[in-house]
C-alpha cells in the first residue's frame, strides 16, 4: 500500500489545495496583526470605553472553538440574510483588470477568511500584550525621567522590547492560523486537508494522500521556524533597531 | 431555532452514554484537557529550561523535535499516531491514550518556547549577580530566573491551556466521543438544527474556557503586584 | 548486544506470526467482533436518543454476524474518510458502514457480496430543478469521503461542488441557499427529509445518476471471515431474517417507506 505514489492528476489537487491554504493564511496573518495590534491596544487602554469592548471581543472570540465561530458565519449569519443578497454572494464572478481576470472569491472563502482572521487577531492581540506587560513599569518611569514624552516612552522603550519579546508567540500563532486554516473545509473550502481528503476519496491510497499533506504543512511552518530563527539572529534585532 | 432538542438530548451532551456505556460528551472534554494540560505545563518547563541550559548539537536537535511538533496540525499528528503505529511497530495505542499523547506534545513544545523566550528575556546580569553570591545554576534558576519570568509568561500558558481545551474537539478524527464528537452524532440524528446544536456547544466551550482565564486571572495579579 | 538483538529477533516473528494468524480464529479466541459503523447515518447507523447506543440497519446485520460466530458485539464509530484505514491498521475486524464496492477499494480491502443497494440523487428547493442538465451550472453540497463526490464530478463536469462534513451541514447550506442541490444516496435523502419540518419545500427529483451496491469491508486476503460472512448473509436472506431487518429500517409503518428492490444474491 505503500507502493505507489499519487498519479500527477492528484498531485495537482493537493498543490491546488496548498497555493489556497498559502493565501488564506497570508491574508490573515496580515489582516489580524492589524487588527490583533490595534486590540492590543484597546485592551490595555486606561479608559474603560475601550479597554471592556476589547476584553469582551477577546473572552468570546478565544474562549470558543474555531469550528463552532466557522459554523456560526458560514450557516448561522447567511441564514439571517435576505435571501437575494446570499445568491448574489454566491454567483461566481469575475473582475476584469486589463489582461487580467481576478475571479471573485467564493463565499466560503470569504467566510473562512474573515472567521480565521478574527479568531487569530484574538490570539495575537493576546502575545502583544504579553510583550508589553514584560517592559518594567520602571522603565517608562525612567524614560519619562529622561524627559521623553508618553509617545517617546512607547517608540524607543516599549515598543521595540514587546515586540522582541512577542515575535517568537507572534510566529507561532502565525503558524497556529496556517494549521487552523485546515478547519475550513469544513464549510467546504478546498484548502489543502480537503484536497487530501478528496484525494482519497478517489484513490484510497490514504497514507499518501494525508502523508503528502502533512509534509506540506510540516514544510511551510518550518520555513516560518527558519525564518523566526533567522530573525532572532538579526543584528537589526539584537540592536533592537524598530 | 428550536433549543428543546438541547433538553431533549442534554445528558448525552454532558456524560455520553455513561453509566450504560463509556463515558463522553462534556466530561470527556474536560477530563481529556485536563490530563493533557497537566503533562504539557511539566513538559514545557522541562524543556524550556532545557533550551536554555543546554547548547551545541543536543540544543539544535531539541529544537528539531519541538520544531516538528510545532508543525504538524494537531488533526495530522493524532491520525498518525493512532493509524500509522500498528502498521509500522504493531503497537496498538488505544484512542484516548493517542490524543492525551499528541495534544501533551505539541501543548510542551509550544510551552517550551514560551518558557525559554520569558527566561531569556531577564537582563544576562541577574546570572550573573546570582553566580557572584555564589549559587549553583540551578539555584539561580529556582531562587532568582523562574520566579520573575513565570508569571511573565503565564499570559502564554493560559493561552495555550485554552487552545488545549478547544484542540480535544479534534479527538473526532479516531472518534473519540467528546463534547463536539456526540454533538455532530445528534446534530446528524436530528438533522435540522445544527445551528441550534452548536451555538450550545459553542457556550459550553465559552464556560470551561472563561473559568478557566477568570480562575487563572484572579490567581496572575497578587503576583503582578509584587513585580 | 547480541541478547538484546536475539529477543527483538524472536519478538519480531512473535508480532508477525501473530499478524498472519487467520482473523477468524483471532475473532473466536477473543470472543469479540470488531465492527466500524457509521455513528451519524439514519438509519444505517445512528445513535439511538433513548438507548444512547448505535443503532441501524448496518448494526443489525454486524449483531447478525457476531451472533452467527458466537461471540460478543464490539462497535466502533466511524466517518466516510477513516473506513478503510480503520481496516488496513487492523482496528476493527468487519467494517459496515453504507460501504459502496467498488473495484478501487477492492484492492485495498476484500468485500462480502452485497447487501443493500441504493442509487445515488439529489434534493432540490421545490419546483427549481426542470431537467438534470441543469445541475452542470449549479452549485451542489455533497459529504466529504463519499463515493457521492467522484460520481458527481463525472458526471455534471460543470457543477461547483462544495462538499461538507455531514449531510446536515449540506442540508443546512441548502436551506440557507448556500448550495441549490445536494447530493446523496437516495434512501438516506429520503431519511433526511422524513425529518425536515418544512419538507414540502423541497424534493427528490426522481432519477439516480448511479447503482452503488453496498458490502461488508473485510481486512485484504481474510478470506476465511470472507466466506463466514458471505455464507451468514446468504442465510439471513433464505431465512426472511434480511427482509425483517429491511422492513424495521424502511418498512410500510417506518418513517422512510422505500420499497426493497434488491435482495441479498441477486445480480445487479
Amino acid at each position: 500500500m505503500f507502493g505507489e505514489l499519487l498519479g500527477p492528476k492528484y498531485l495537482h489537487w493537493l498543490f491546488d489545495g496548498f497555493v489556497l491554504t498559502l493565501i488564506l493564511s497570508l491574508l490573515t496573518c496580515l489582516v489580524a496583526t492589524g487588527l490583533g495590534f490595534l486590540l492590543c491596544l484597546a485592551r490595555i487602554s486606561p479608559s474603560r470605553l475601550w479597554s471592556w469592548p476589547a476584553r469582551a471581543y477577546l473572552a468570546l472570540f478565544r474562549n470558543t472553538p474555531l469550528l463552532v465561530q466557522l459554523f456560526f458565519w458560514y450557516f448561522g449569519v447567511t441564514a439571517m440574510l435576505p435571501e437575494g443578497l446570499v445568491m448574489w454572494l454566491n454567483q461566481p464572478r469575475s473582475l476584469a483588470l486589463g489582461l487580467f481576470d481576478i475571479e471573485w472569491p467564493s463565499f466560503e472563502f470569504i467566510a473562512g477568511f474573515w472567521g480565521l482572521m478574527l479568531y487569530t487577531a484574538a490570539f495575537i492581540a493576546e502575545e502583544f500584550r504579553a510583550g508589553v506587560s514584560s517592559v518594567r513599569l520602571e522603565q517608562r518611569a525612567a524614560g519619562l525621567a529622561l524627559g521623553f514624552t508618553p509617545a517617546q516612552v512607547w517608540r524607543y522603550i516599549v515598543f521595540p522590547q514587546a515586540v522582541r519579546t512577542a515575535l517568537g508567540p507572534l510566529l507561532g500563532q502565525y503558524m497556529n492560523a496556517l494549521k487552523n486554516s485546515s478547519l475550513t473545509m469544513a464549510i467546504g473550502l478546498a484548502e489543502l486537508s480537503y484536497a487530501s481528503r478528496q484525494v482519497e476519496t478517489e484513490t484510497f491510497k490514504t497514507f499518501q494522500a494525508f502523508g503528502f499533506a502533512t509534509l506540506l504543512y510540516v514544510a511551510s511552518i518550518a520555513l516560518i521556524e527558519v525564518i523566526g530563527q533567522g530573525l532572532a539572529r538579526s543584528k537589526w534585532y539584537k540592536q533592537g533597531v524598530l | 431555532m428550536d433549543f428543546s432538542v438541547i433538553g431533549d438530548n442534554l445528558s448525552y451532551f454532558l456524560l455520553g452514554a455513561y453509566p450504560d456505556g463509556p463515558l463522553g460528551g462534556a466530561a470527556l472534554t474536560l477530563l481529556l484537557s485536563l490530563l493533557s494540560g497537566l503533562i504539557s505545563a511539566v513538559l514545557g518547563l522541562v524543556l524550556g529550561i532545557a533550551l536554555v541550559l543546554l547548547d551545541g548539537k543536543v540544543r539544535w536537535l531539541l529544537l528539531g523535535v519541538l520544531g516538528f511538533l510545532r508543525a504538524i496540525p494537531v488533526v495530522m499528528l493524532i491520525f498518525w499516531s493512532y493509524f500509522l503505529l500498528p502498521i509500522l511497530l504493531k503497537v496498538d495505542v488505544p484512542a484516548l491514550a493517542t490524543v492525551v499523547c499528541a495534544l501533551s506534545l505539541i501543548g510542551g513544545a509550544y510551552l517550551a518556547h514560551s518558557v525559554h523566550a520569558g527566561i531569556s528575556s531577564l537582563p544576562p546580569g541577574q546570572w550573573a549577580a546570582g553566580k557572584a553570591l555564589g549559587l549553583s545554576t540551578w539555584q539561580v534558576l529556582r531562587l532568582i530566573i523562574l520566579p520573575q519570568a513565570l508569571p511573565m509568561m503565564l499570559p502564554s500558558f493560559l493561552n495555550q491551556w485554552i487552545t488545549l481545551i478547544k484542540d480535544t474537539s479534534l479527538a473526532y478524527v479516531i472518534g473519540v466521543g467528546e463534547l463536539s464528537f456526540v454533538a455532530t452524532q445528534v446534530s446528524n440524528r436530528v438533522m435540522v438544527h445544527p445551528t441550534e446544536i452548536f451555538l450550545f456547544v459553542g457556550l459550553l466551550y465559552f464556560v470551561f474556557c472563561s473559568s478557566l482565564d477568570l480562575i487563572a486571572n484572579r490567581w496572575v495579579k497578587p503576583g503582578a503586584k509584587t513585580r | 548486544m547480541k541478547k538484546l538483538t536475539a529477543l527483538t529477533a524472536l519478538t519480531l516473528a512473535v508480532l508477525s506470526g501473530l499478524a498472519h494468524a487467520d482473523r477468524l480464529d483471532d475473532i473466536k479466541k477473543s470472543g469479540v467482533l470488531r465492527v466500524a459503523s457509521f455513528d451519524s447515518n439514519p438509519p444505517f447507523g445512528f445513535v439511538d436518543a433513548k438507548s444512547k447506543q448505535i443503532e441501524g440497519l448496518d448494526v443489525d446485520y454486524a449483531k447478525a454476524i457476531a451472533d452467527k460466530l458466537g461471540v460478543k458485539l464490539q462497535l466502533q464509530p466511524t466517518n466516510p474518510a477513516n473506513r478503510v484505514p480503520l481496516l488496513v491498521a487492523n482496528k476493527v475486524d468487519l467494517v459496515l458502514a453504507n460501504f459502496t464496492i467498488t473495484p478501487e477499494r477492492a484492492e485495498q480491502v476484500n468485500f462480502s457480496i452485497p447487501y443493500f443497494a441504493s442509487g445515488q440523487q439529489f434534493i432540490v428547493k421545490k419546483g427549481t430543478l426542470t431537467s438534470p442538465q441543469e445541475l452542470n451550472q449549479w452549485r451542489v453540497g455533497v459529504d466529504k469521503g463519499t463515493v457521492n463526490e467522484g460520481v458527481l464530478r463525472e458526471k455534471f463536469p460543470g457543477a461547483k461542488v462544495v462538499a461538507y462534513d455531514d449531510t446536515p451541514f449540506a442540508f443546512t447550506a441548502l436551506r440557507n441557499g448556500n448550495v441549490q442541490a445536494i447530493t446523496q444516496d437516495g434512501p438516506k435523502l429520503i431519511g433526511l427529509l422524513a425529518n425536515v419540518p418544512d419538507k414540502d419545500k423541497y424534493e427528490v427529483p426522481p432519477f439516480t445518476i448511479s447503482n452503488d451496491l453496498i458490502g461488508v469491508g473485510i481486512p485484504k486476503g481474510e478470506e476465511r471471515l470472507t466466506e463466514v460472512v458471505n455464507q451468514t448473509l446468504t442465510d439471513l436472506e433464505a431465512q426472511g431474517k434480511a427482509q425483517g431487518i429491511y422492513d424495521t429500517w424502511f418498512g410500510p409503518t417506518t418513517k422512510t417507506p422505500l420499497t426493497r428492490l434488491y435482495k441479498i444474491g441477486d445480480k445487479s
